[in-house]
C-alpha cells in the first residue's frame, strides 16, 4: 500500500516535473501566444469591428503573404545568417511578371510559364545571394541589405508606375477556393508543412540547425556547410517569390512599391517567434505566432485609428524589446 | 602527437579544397586596402573622358559637400565597424537632428536647439550600445530597431509634415564657401584629423582596435569593453547628427526622406575603405577615399543622365562587392 502510493506521488512529480520542463522548453512559444490571446481579446473588447468575421479573414490574408516570406527567413536566421532581400526579390519577380503580361497583350496562355519563370527568377536571385555569402565568407546582412538596394533600383528602372494588362484569370487565382478553403491558404499550408518536414525530419534540415548552432563545428563534423547555406538562401528567394506572384495577383497591377518592408517585418515576426537571432534555436511554430501577432497588431492600431507613423514607432519599440527579451545563449566574449 | 598532427591536416585537407597561393592572398589584402583609393583614380579620369560637365565649378562643389556631409557620417560608422558592430540608425538619427534644430529655434536660443540635438543622439547612441552589450542583440537588429522607432518618432512628433526654415549659421557652415573649398569640407577635414588622432595616438584609439580585434583578449587585458562600444556607438550617432546638421544646411529644408540612403551609404564607403565587418581592421584615411569614391560614382550617374535609380543600384553593387572582398580578404588572411 505505501509502496503504491510512493509511486502514484513519484509519478505525480515526475509529470509535473515534466510538465515544468515543457514550460521551460517552449516558454517563447507560450508567450506569443498568450500574447496573440491577450491582443485579441483586448481589440474584440475595445474594437466592434475586429470581431467581424470579414475582418478575421482579412487578418488571415495578411497572414498569409507576410507568413510565406516569414518561412523562408526563419529557415535562413536558423543558419545564423538573415535575407534582408525577400521584399526586393518579391517585388522584382512580380515586376517582372506583370511587364511580360503587359507586353504580350495579357495572353492568358502565358500564366503558367510566367509562374515558373518568376520561380526560377526568385530562386536565380537566391543563389546569388546564397554564392556570395559562402563563396566569399562575406557577412551575409550586409551581401542581403546590399542585394537589396540593387533589387531595389533594378525594379525602378522595370517600372515606377503601376503595370496595367493582367489576365483576369491570373488576378483570380488569389480569390479561388479549393472547397472552402482559399488557395493561398492552402499553398501557404503547403510550404509551411514542407519547412517542418524539412527542418524536422530530413538530414539537410539538421545540418540547418547545427550551421547555425556553430558553423566551425557543423564543418568539422563533416556537415556540408556550404550546401546546407545556398539551400537555406534559395528556399527562402522562393519563398519570396511565391509571396511575390500572389501580391501581384492581389492588387491586379505590377505595383512598384510591392512588398515595401516586408523584408523588415519578416524578420521581426521571426525574431518575435523566439527564433535566435543568432541562429540554430527555435521552431516554425514560433514564426506561425509572430506573424499572427503583428498583422493583428497593425489590425488593431488601424482599427482604433492609431496614426501610421505612431504605428512605426510602436513597431520599432516591439522590435527592441522582443530582441532584448530573448538574451542570447553566448556571452559577448 | 605527429599522428594527431597529420591527422588534423588531413581532415582540414579534405573538407578545403581550396588552397591559395600567398601571391593570392597578397594581391587580395593589397586590393582590400587600396581598392578605394586606386578605384577614385580611374574614376576621375573616366570622367573626364566621358563627363566633361564634372569638372564644372559648381558640380565640384556639390561633389565637395556630399563629400563632407558622407564622410562626417562615415567616421562615425568606421569608428562602430572596428569595435565589430554596425550601426543603421545613422540616416534616422541624421534626419532628427535637422527636425529638431529647426523646429525648435523659433523662439529659443539656437544653442538650447544644438544641446538638444546632441542629447538626444548621444541618448540613441547610448541605447544602441546598451542593447548590443547588456542585452546582447546583434548590432544590427538593434539598430535597425533604433532606426524604425526613431523614424516612427520623428514622424510622430513632425505628424508626418516637417516645416520652418533652416538657420542661418547651418547654410554657413555647410555652404559658405571658405577660399576655393565649401565650408562644410573643412568641418569634415577637422573631424577627421581629429578622430585620426583620437584612433592612433590615443589609449581609447588603442582600446578600440584591442575591443574589435578579440574581445575576450581585451576583456582580459582590463580594458572595459561594453563601456568602449557604448561610447563608440554615442560618438557615432553624435556624427551622424553633425552629418545631418550639414546636409539640412547643404539642401536647405527638412523633408520626410532626408538622409535616407545614408545607412548604405556610409557603411558601402567604408567597407571600400578597407574597414572589414570582424573588427579591429581599418583606417579612417580608408574610410575617407572610400567616401570619396561613392560620392563620385553617385554624382557621375547624374553627370551622365542616367534615370536615377540607377544610384540605388550602384549603392548595392559596391556594397555587395567592398563586402564580398573584405570578406574573402579576411578569410584568407585568417587561414
Amino acid at each position: 500500500m505505501a509502496v503504491a502510493q510512493t509511486s502514484t506521488s513519484s509519478s505525480a512529480a515526475h509529470r509535473s516535473r515534466k510538465l515544468i520542463a515543457f514550460l521551460r522548453n517552449n516558454a517563447s512559444l507560450l508567450l506569443i501566444y498568450g500574447l496573440i490571446l491577450v491582443v485579441g481579446v483586448y481589440a474584440a473588447t475595445q474594437a466592434e469591428n475586429f470581431r467581424t468575421i470579414s475582418n478575421m479573414a482579412n487578418i488571415l490574408r495578411q497572414t498569409i503573404l507576410l507568413g510565406m516570406i516569414a518561412i523562408g527567413q526563419s529557415v535562413v536566421i536558423l543558419t545564423g545568417g538573415i535575407d534582408f532581400s525577400v521584399a526586393m526579390i518579391a517585388r522584382v519577380v512580380a515586376l517582372t511578371v506583370a511587364t511580360i503580361f503587359a507586353a504580350q497583350n495579357s495572353n492568358p496562355a502565358l500564366i503558367v510559364p510566367l509562374i515558373l519563370l518568376g520561380l526560377v527568377v526568385g530562386v536565380a536571385l537566391g543563389s546569388v545571394n546564397g554564392l556570395l555569402i559562402t563563396r566569399t565568407h562575406a557577412n551575409p546582412f550586409i551581401i542581403t541589405f546590399g542585394m537589396a538596394n540593387i533589387l531595389r533600383g533594378v525594379s525602378l528602372a522595370i517600372a515606377t508606375t503601376p503595370i496595367r494588362g493582367i489576365p483576369r484569370e491570373y488576378l483570380r487565382i488569389y480569390d479561388t477556393k479549393i472547397g472552402i478553403i482559399p488557395v493561398n491558404v492552402i499553398v501557404m499550408a503547403l510550404i509551411w508543412i514542407a519547412a517542418w518536414i524539412f527542418l524536422n525530419r530530413s538530414r539537410l534540415g539538421r545540418a540547418v540547425y547545427a550551421v547555425g548552432g556553430s558553423e566551425r563545428v557543423a564543418r568539422l563534423s563533416a556537415i556540408r556547410v556550404n550546401r546546407t547555406l545556398m539551400a537555406a538562401y534559395m528556399f527562402s528567394a522562393f519563398c519570396a517569390s511565391v509571396a511575390g506572384l500572389f501580391i501581384l495577383s492581389r492588387s491586379g497591377v505590377g505595383d512598384p512599391i510591392t512588398a515595401e518592408g516586408m523584408d523588415f517585418q519578416s524578420v521581426v515576426a521571426v525574431a518575435l517567434g523566439g527564433i535566435s537571432l543568432y541562429g540554430g534555436r527555435g521552431s516554425l511554430w514560433g514564426t506561425l505566432g509572430g506573424v499572427l501577432l503583428l498583422v493583428m497588431m497593425s489590425n488593431v492600431f488601424n482599427l482604433l485609428q492609431v496614426n501610421i507613423y505612431v504605428q512605426q514607432l510602436f513597431l520599432g519599440l516591439i522590435v527592441l524589446i522582443a530582441v532584448a527579451a530573448y538574451k542570447s545563449p553566448r556571452s559577448a566574449t | 602527437m605527429s599522428t594527431v598532427l597529420e591527422k588534423s591536416k588531413s581532415i582540414s585537407g579534405r573538407f578545403s579544397s581550396f588552397r591559395p597561393s600567398p601571391r593570392l592572398v597578397r594581391g587580395v589584402d593589397l586590393a582590400g586596402q587600396w581598392a578605394a583609393p586606386i578605384m577614385c583614380v580611374v574614376v576621375l579620369i573616366i570622367a573626364a573622358i566621358f563627363a566633361p560637365a564634372f569638372y564644372l565649378p559648381t558640380n565640384l562643389k556639390t561633389v565637395l559637400i556630399q563629400i563632407a556631409v558622407l564622410g562626417v557620417v562615415a567616421v562615425g560608422q568606421t569608428m562602430v565597424l572596428l569595435v565589430r558592430s554596425i550601426d543603421l540608425s545613422v540616416s534616422a538619427v541624421l534626419a532628427l537632428g535637422a527636425v529638431i534644430v529647426v523646429q525648435t529655434q523659433a523662439g529659443n536660443s539656437l544653442w538650447l536647439a544644438f544641446i538638444e540635438a546632441f542629447a538626444v543622439a548621444a541618448l540613441v547612441g547610448l541605447a544602441n550600445g546598451f542593447l548590443i552589450t547588456k542585452r546582447q542583440v546583434p548590432p544590427f537588429i538593434a539598430t535597425f530597431g533604433m532606426l524604425v522607432f526613431v523614424q516612427g518618432a520623428r514622424l510622430a512628433y513632425t505628424k508626418g509634415q516637417a516645416s520652418g526654415t533652416v538657420p542661418q549659421i547651418l547654410r554657413t557652415i555647410s555652404f559658405q564657401e571658405v577660399g576655393p573649398v565649401p565650408a562644410a569640407l573643412i568641418v569634415w577635414i577637422i573631424i577627421n584629423i581629429v578622430f585620426i588622432v583620437v584612433l592612433r595616438y590615443t589609449r581609447f584609439g588603442r582600446w578600440i582596435y584591442a575591443v574589435g580585434g578579440n574581445p575576450s583578449a581585451a576583456r582580459y587585458a582590463g580594458i572595459r569593453v561594453d563601456a568602449v562600444i557604448m561610447i563608440v556607438h554615442m560618438i557615432c550617432s553624435m556624427l551622424a547628427m553633425l552629418g545631418g546638421l550639414l546636409l539640412s544646411g547643404y539642401i536647405g529644408y527638412v523633408d520626410l526622406r532626408m538622409g535616407a540612403d545614408y545607412n548604405t551609404n556610409s557603411i558601402a564607403a567604408t567597407v571600400v575603405g578597407g574597414t572589414t565587418f570582424t573588427g579591429g581592421r581599418g583606417n579612417l584615411f580608408g574610410t575617407a577615399a572610400g567616401v570619396a569614391i561613392l560620392v563620385l560614382l553617385l554624382n557621375l550617374v547624374v553627370v551622365l543622365g542616367l534615370p536615377i535609380h540607377w544610384q540605388l543600384a550602384m549603392q548595392g553593387l559596391v556594397l555587395v562587392f567592398a563586402t564580398a572582398l573584405q570578406g574573402f580578404r579576411l578569410f584568407l588572411l585568417n587561414r
